[in-house]
């Protein structure tokens, strides 16, 4: 599957900030023990909305890890991407000396909602005090687009850059593109997603969402592949993952952490849980012809777990419609069922959850779920240690996208996470 | 041709307007200083200088003239603000 000549798109760093911590590490270590970060909405302006309980990224000191211009000047959602990607790039400890050329280093971003908060302060504006008062930032602060322009901005990138706009799997869906980047001839593209949709205007936009869980009980408010089933909880965050060209970073001494070996992405309609059986198969299907890796080679599959009984269902049947009885048998866990579903920034969360896992040898549990009423292994409790080679991630949107990404173990595994972990 | 630096709008109100519309922190003293730079080696990009100028025009209760949000460094945009609200006084 790879021919001479192949360039291969390995991650060398990994940017996180999300419920379970800032930082790659104490988001892993938050995933590995399983916390239950769900909690109740604190965020001003929202405690009246039924939304009662969502994720929030909590200790986020964007003073303290941003400049001043980018702080007036964009949403929360770039914040966090802005701060996610500059952990991405030194985990990868890749600085301006080791890239050859600023058109080298391209940037590829998704995002499902865009910069609300800052919108809505603007629009306030607008109405309350007259378009005078509404400030030009407003222009770039709230599009989709701005995390991918501020990140390149920001770094002096002027490689390749992309915005996948987008429902959930969109955040799946940038890494193939900017794997896609690598190959056809970028030497490094920092790609990922984060979003921000715990604001008052973000909120009462999702409160339409038939999967929306208005639960007030934190810890039974999403319970994917349960009978207590109830929706899912919206999260905060996300994260940003730095992608090379596999020879590229071997030569300047970085470690391929895991291969983007294969994605397929398909599209079944909005609310039609039944048919993303399909969809989701198919995309399971394709991305694992890609990577040219057989049903059975598949460890572990971080599971979309939109919580809903149709969803649920049409999941675990996807899985073993697409693996077969390897299907029942594979680990599968969603972690995020601790932390929420931080849309296009969810899948991404779980892509560098995967990488980690297999890393630590570890299947990080599937938090509040007990008592699972599907034929699927769930992790659940505790971390479960396993030989992990090849991770599936899928994931499905709200308005009816679906995407599997499959990762491979880099070459250059090194034994010491491992033992760090125990 | 009079030095409008000294005008109307000052050195250090145009630098608490930075601060203030596009988050960009500058020492008056450095902005009088390289006054002949471009608002670029500040770092206020365009849009920052709009919010400037916006911010002016509600101040004083004028419109500027397009011209003032094309002024590329701040001794050009001091001359020319304070000449407008100079001649308009």
């Amino acid at each position: 599957m790879n021919p001479p000549g192949t360039r291969r798109a390995v991650v060398t760093g990994i940017g996180v900030v999300a419920p379970g911590g800032i930082g790659a590490e104490a988001f892993w270590k938050s995933a590995a023990e399983g916390h239950t970060l769900l909690d109740r909405v604190t965020r001003e302006g929202c405690g009246h909305l039924p939304l009662k309980v969502a994720g929030e990224v909590r200790g986020f000191d964007p003073a303290a890890l941003i400049e001043g211009n980018h702080l007036v000047q964009t949403d929360r959602f770039t914040h966090f991407a802005m701060a996610a990607a500059s952990l991405a790039l030194e985990d990868a400890r890749l600085g301006r000396a080791d890239v050859g050329s600023p058109y080298s280093v391209g940037v590829v971003t998704a995002a499902g909602s865009g910069g609300g908060e800052f919108g809505q302060r603007e629009l306030q504006k607008l109405w309350g005090r007259g378009s005078r008062h509404v400030g030009p930032y407003q222009s770039i602060a709230w599009f989709y687009a701005a995390s991918t322009g501020q990140i390149s901005i920001r770094g002096g990138f002027k490689g390749p850059c992309g915005v996948v706009a987008a429902d959930e799997p969109g955040g799946l869906d940038a890494l193939a593109h900017a794997a896609r980047a690598v190959a056809r001839g970028t030497g490094t593209v920092v790609a990922g997603a984060a979003e921000a949709p715990l604001a008052p205007y973000s909120m009462v936009c999702q409160l339409g969402y038939p999967e929306l869980s208005t639960e007030g009980d934190p810890e039974r408010a999403y319970r994917p592949f349960t009978a207590g089933a109830r929706g899912f909880v919206p999260a905060e965050g996300g994260a940003m993952l730095v992608l090379e060209e596999e020879c590229a970073a071997l030569d300047r001494g970085a470690e391929p952490r895991a291969t983007v070996a294969g994605h397929a992405a398909t599209f079944t309609g909005a609310s039609r849980r039944e048919e993303s059986r399909e969809g989701l198969a198919r995309a399971i299907g394709a991305a694992l012809a890609e990577a040219g890796c057989a049903p059975g080679e598949v460890d572990v599959v971080f599971a979309d777990a939109l919580g809903t009984p149709e969803a649920d269902r049409a999941e675990a049947l996807a899985i073993t419609d697409a693996l077969g009885p390897h299907g029942r048998r594979v680990p599968v866990t969603a972690p995020k069922a601790g932390t929420g579903r931080a849309y296009c920034g969810a899948p991404v969360l779980d892509a560098a959850a995967a990488v980690l896992a297999m890393e630590h040898g570890l299947v990080p549990p599937t938090p509040n779920v007990f008592d699972v009423c599907h034929d699927l292994d769930l992790v659940t409790g505790r971390a479960r240690s396993a030989e992990l080679r090849t991770a599936l991630v899928l994931s499905r949107g709200l308005m009816g996208s679906n995407a599997a990404l499959v990762l491979r173990r880099g070459a250059g595994h090194p034994t010491d996470r491992r033992s760090a972990s125990a | 041709m009079t030095d409008q630096m000294t005008g109307q709008v000052t050195v250090e109100e145009l630098a608490a307007l930075m601060k203030q519309t596009a988050g960009v922190a500058v020492d008056p003293d450095d902005l009088r200083q390289r006054a002949g730079s471009g608002f670029d080696a500040f770092g206020l990009d365009s849009l920052g200088l709009l919010g400037v100028v916006g911010e002016l025009e509600k101040r004083y209760g004028r419109d500027m003239p397009e011209r003032a949000e094309q002024c590329r460094t701040p001794r050009e945009f001091l001359d020319f603000v304070n000449g407008v609200l100079t001649a308009e006084a």
